[in-house]
């Protein structure tokens, strides 16, 4: 009895690994818990724990001790008001800058999609594509355009372009500060509600709209009665995805907190607070428990966007025949607001391109008459620099050497993430309902909705950690960061690349004998090749342009090139930091644009599915 | 009340034609369908008349508004036009619950509240679905959602009712079922009813006319039983008719007005129409139906191809003279295969179609020469 028990489990383990699906389920299962499970529960540990020699001192507790003092401190000190200044002023100025920021995403974004997929807008193909340049763009861009445009003299901080061209002056709070953070934050995510929202709207069925249009509703009735209300589920997602993008957002609050004439204007927000915690040696615990907050607040969003998103009256029979969509007609109105849409998406996806290059040219900020290509070509240390090794850029083997390490990073983390992408759609469409695809589905999800800093802090805890300081500033350390932070991208396109195609195109492989192997590169990949791409393509691009991530893990500024903008932009180096991000930016622009042409590849392909 | 007239509607997308010179009239409570292959303008047509779509060129009236105009630059809103639409997916709103999707369209009209709670129920009641009133439409199988989207669209009462192959998403069975009930609707409703399909059965079933409609060109335009028994083209003998009309290609040689000397399947018949031909070609197509070979006596004869007995008839194919010829008999019958059994060719529904214009040009009897 026993025996034939045995023989029964060694068969079904048998039949169980001789499926590629099954293999692959298990192995990502195992892999992904290693790298991101594991990092998350040190990190955990981390903030109940004292970190380092310096630490102990501050705290007068042992090193290695057990204790909830971070918490305690961070959370509840009244000491100088040390938990209000650290901690709940930030949280709560983040979350105000957020949800700020969402309006002026699902704003902006949401009005352009319902022109391009609903009316009858000239210049569509002109918006949709330029549209989407600022998400391109690495994040910090709209925050030094913003500074490049509205900073001015009366404030201390030179000539922007507004001041040059009209001599307006705008008070500090508009150029630094709270405000264009959440302008910035906004503008920025604004093409990422736009790829959502838009994506809704074209496969929603437009009979629904022209039901409702026969039974005699008014136009903004159609809006507020059907259209809004079946495109709500796509909304909240929406704002949620942006608000927990926000709140978690480094970079662009990085560059605009500086506060040039002492006006009591400082805005920090939690992600710097939690950077300057982190780097302090004393604090590091302190910096884990913002990271783990940060996490429980996308937690819950996700939570809750899953809430929305599942209830009762679910949209699932949303998509049907569309083909034949009427559009609206704008009338008289259609060319004045596409004048007025070309203008503003011209100018928010152009113009900081623009500045780049005029910041970059010019030795005085906006004083045309000091032109020079000494900060592109000059080959002796700019004057004033406090670092010798500053050349001009296009010479500098720094930043060269950076370049390239950000370019190798960037080729293995999305050869990495993509391939690890299909894969994982692969069994997670295969195993579809099944308790281990859902989980390995979710597990692979998770790195997304870890705050870019915190998923640093994370693998920084683990660098630290006894067995693994070897990672301790490693390019490998740099790399499976990346591959992980930015799989989510990858497996999400794969999985639905993979659910589109249906079981009997491989099926009809498998009768005919072809290995797994095979099917996979000639069946498989060829059918889906652009959504496939889509998935290399965009951890590539997050990755060439990602600085919050690496921020905390980098060796030294010299290691990638959005180290080096980063540590030039600190220093006052702004003429080289702008124009080491004009050539991030058309760098990253360039392979967007070759790779789609050549695979059909594109980025609204990756993000929403 | 309201007659639909179209003249030389045209509807292009960039190059493709999609209606040619459509000219039609609809008369007061009829029941017209817009019947044709997919892709040939059938539903174009029903969104132009309705508004969902605008022509590129020509003149719609309903009732005696021009509601369209390419001319004057007249196109009225759908809201304006006073209709009702059915659609293929339902379009149900899934945010609503059924009792929210059918008062909608009264709340638009601003009926007071009790009104509409009145005529819901009696809608309700009347497709039998009263008990569905606070779901959702995702909670319903779609035949509820059928009737959910036939109450909704008929609650406002509207005087022309638009359907694009509302039957098209359900089984055999409840489609046969919706059948007998949007017939007993016509009635019930006293409105005009515009109804597209591509079944040639639902379309001879329920119309008054039918409107054969290929690539965008107009085909035939008459009751069904006509299009039936007298087909405008071969196009439209084809795709009406299950099983279908038997084509057989011929030769005719004209004897004088009215009668004529064909050769086909091997054999040559005098042909003999009761009317004078309408014009004359020596290539001809003959068309006959099913039902007019009768297997078993007659002066023709052919070897069994194949018997496909369906129960109350049995459809009995063929070979004759290396041409497979399909004959009806009435009752469950099986020959085996290759027997030579005896036919004849009865009654007076023979056509001929002039085989270089497809058009049909004579009807008439046939009787064996040799």
């Amino acid at each position: 009895m026993t025996e034939i028990k045995k023989q029964k489990f060694k068969n079904n383990l048998k039949a169980y690994f001789s499926k590629p699906a099954n293999i692959i389920t298990v192995l990502f299962l195992v892999l992904l818990i290693v790298a991101v499970v594991i990092p998350l529960f040190t990190l955990l540990i981390g903030s109940f724990k004292i970190n380092g020699n310096q630490e102990a001192l501050y705290t007068g507790i042992p090193d290695g001790s057990f204790t909830i003092a971070h918490w305690k401190e961070l959370l509840t000190s009244k000491d100088f008001d040390y938990a209000q200044i650290k901690f709940w002023d930030p949280l709560f100025k983040s979350c105000l800058m957020s949800l700020l920021s969402c309006l002026v995403a699902v704003g902006f974004g949401g009005t352009v999609a319902w022109f391009i997929t609903r009316s009858d807008l000239p210049f569509k193909k002109f918006i949709s594509t330029v549209f989407v340049f600022p998400y391109i763009m690495p994040a910090w861009s709209m925050a030094m355009f913003w500074e490049n445009f509205f900073k001015n003299t009366a404030i201390n901080a030179g000539k922007g372009i507004l001041q040059a061209v009209t001599g307006i002056c705008v008070p500090e709070s508009v150029v630094y500060g709270f405000f264009p953070c959440a302008m910035c934050l906004g503008l920025h995510y604004a093409p990422f509600a736009y790829i959502l929202i838009g994506g809704i709207l074209r496969n929603m069925d437009a009979n629904l709209e022209e039901a409702a249009t026969v039974l005699k509703a008014s136009r903004l009735k159609i809006l507020t009665r059907v259209t809004l209300p079946i495109v709500m589920p796509a909304l909240i997602s929406t704002v949620l995805l942006v608000f927990s993008s926000s709140i978690s957002a480094f970079t662009v609050p990085f560059f605009l907190n500086k506060s040039s004439i002492n006006s009591g204007n400082n805005f920090i927000s939690i992600s710097v607070q939690m950077r300057s915690l982190i780097n302090s040696g004393f604090t590091k615990g302190q910096g884990y428990v913002i990271a783990i907050v940060l996490m429980i607040f996308s937690l819950a969003i996700i939570t809750l966007n899953n809430w929305f998103t599942g209830k009762r009256k679910s949209f699932t029979t949303v998509t049907g025949k569309s083909g034949q969509v009427s559009l609206v007609k704008l009338g008289k109105a259609r060319m004045v607001i596409a004048v007025i849409l070309v203008v503003i998406v011209a100018f928010f996806a152009i113009m900081p391109m623009v500045s780049f290059a005029m910041e970059s040219l010019l030795e005085v900020p906006g004083d045309l008459s000091t032109f020079t290509l000494k900060y592109w070509l000059s080959t002796e240390p700019f004057e004033g620099s406090n670092k010798g090794d500053t050349i001009g850029i296009l010479r500098s083997g720094i930043m060269w050497a950076a370049m390239g390490r950000s370019l190798l990073l960037s080729l293995l983390v999305s050869l990495i993430a993509g391939t690890f992408g299909i894969l994982i759609g692969y069994a997670v469409s295969h195993k579809r309902g099944s308790k281990a695809a859902s989980l390995l589905s979710d597990i692979a999800f998770l790195p997304y909705l870890i705050p870019a800093m915190s998923f640093g802090a994370v693998y920084l805890a683990l660098s630290y950690t006894k067995g693994f300081t070897w990672l301790d500033g490693s390019f490998f350390l740099l790399l499976l960061v990346g591959a992980f932070k930015f799989m989510p991208f990858a497996s999400r396109t794969g999985t639905n690349a993979m659910l589109q195609l249906s079981g009997e195109i491989e099926e009809a492989a498998v009768i005919t004998g072809t290995p797994w192997w095979k099917r996979m590169t000639r069946v498989l990949f060829p059918i889906q090749k652009s959504s496939f791409m889509s998935g290399y393509l965009l951890p590539f691009i997050s990755c060439m342009r990602e600085m919050s991530l690496f921020v905390l893990l980098a060796a030294s500024y010299t290691t990638l090139v959005t180290t080096v903008l980063q540590e030039y932009s600190r220093t006052g180096l702004t003429q080289a930091s702008n124009a080491i991000n004009l050539l991030i930016i058309v760098f990253v622009l360039v392979i967007q644009y070759v790779v789609n042409k050549l695979t059909g590849a594109s980025i609204d392909k990756g993000v929403g599915g | 009340m309201p007659k639909i007239i179209l003249e030389n509607v045209t509807k292009r997308f960039d190059k493709f034609v999609a209606v040619e010179n459509l000219n039609m009239v609809i008369e007061d409570r009829e029941f017209i369908t817009l019947l044709g292959p997919s892709g040939c303008g059938k539903t174009t047509t029903l969104r132009m008349i309705a508004g969902l779509e605008t022509p590129t060129e020509g003149k719609i009236t309903i009732g005696d508004e021009v509601v369209f105009d390419s001319e004057r630059g007249i196109n009225l809103s759908p809201a304006k036009r006073d209709i009702g639409f059915l659609f293929q997916n339902y379009a149900l709103w899934p945010h609503m619950t059924v009792y929210q999707n059918i008062a909608f369209g009264l709340e638009n009209l601003k009926w007071p509240k009790d009104e509409i709670r009145k005529r819901v129920t009696e809608m309700l009641q009347m497709m039998k679905i009263e008990e569905f009133e606070k779901r959702y439409p995702s909670e319903l199988s779609g035949g509820q959602q059928q009737r959910v989207a036939i109450a909704r669209t008929l609650a406002p009462k509207p005087k022309v009712l638009f359907m694009d192959e509302p039957l098209s998403n359900l089984d055999a069975k409840l489609r046969l079922e919706m059948r007998t009930e949007l017939k007993r609707l016509h009635v019930d409703t006293d409105s005009t009813f515009v109804y597209v399909t591509h079944d040639q059965l639902e379309a001879m079933t329920l119309a008054t006319r039918v409107c054969l409609i290929k690539n965008g060109l107009l085909q035939q335009y008459a009751p069904p039983l006509e299009v039936y028994n007298k087909p405008a083209n071969l196009f439209v003998a084809d795709f009406v008719g299950n099983p279908t009309m038997n084509m057989l290609q011929g030769k005719a040689k004209k004897i004088d007005d009215t009668h004529a000397e064909v050769e086909f399947l091997g054999h040559k018949v005098k042909f003999e129409s009761e009317v004078p031909f309408a014009s004359f070609n020596e290539k001809v197509v003959v068309g006959i139906r099913p039902e007019f070979i009768q297997v078993d006596e007659g002066p023709y004869e052919g070897e069994i191809y194949a018997t496909l007995p369906a129960g109350m008839e049995t459809t009995v194919k063929l070979e004759v003279n290396k041409e497979i010829v399909t004959s009806m008999k009435f009752g469950a019958v099986d020959y085996q295969y290759g027997a030579k059994v005896k036919f004849d060719i009865t009654g007076s529904g023979v056509i001929l179609f002039d085989a270089d214009t497809t058009d049909r040009f004579a009807m008439g009897k046939v009787t064996l020469i040799k």
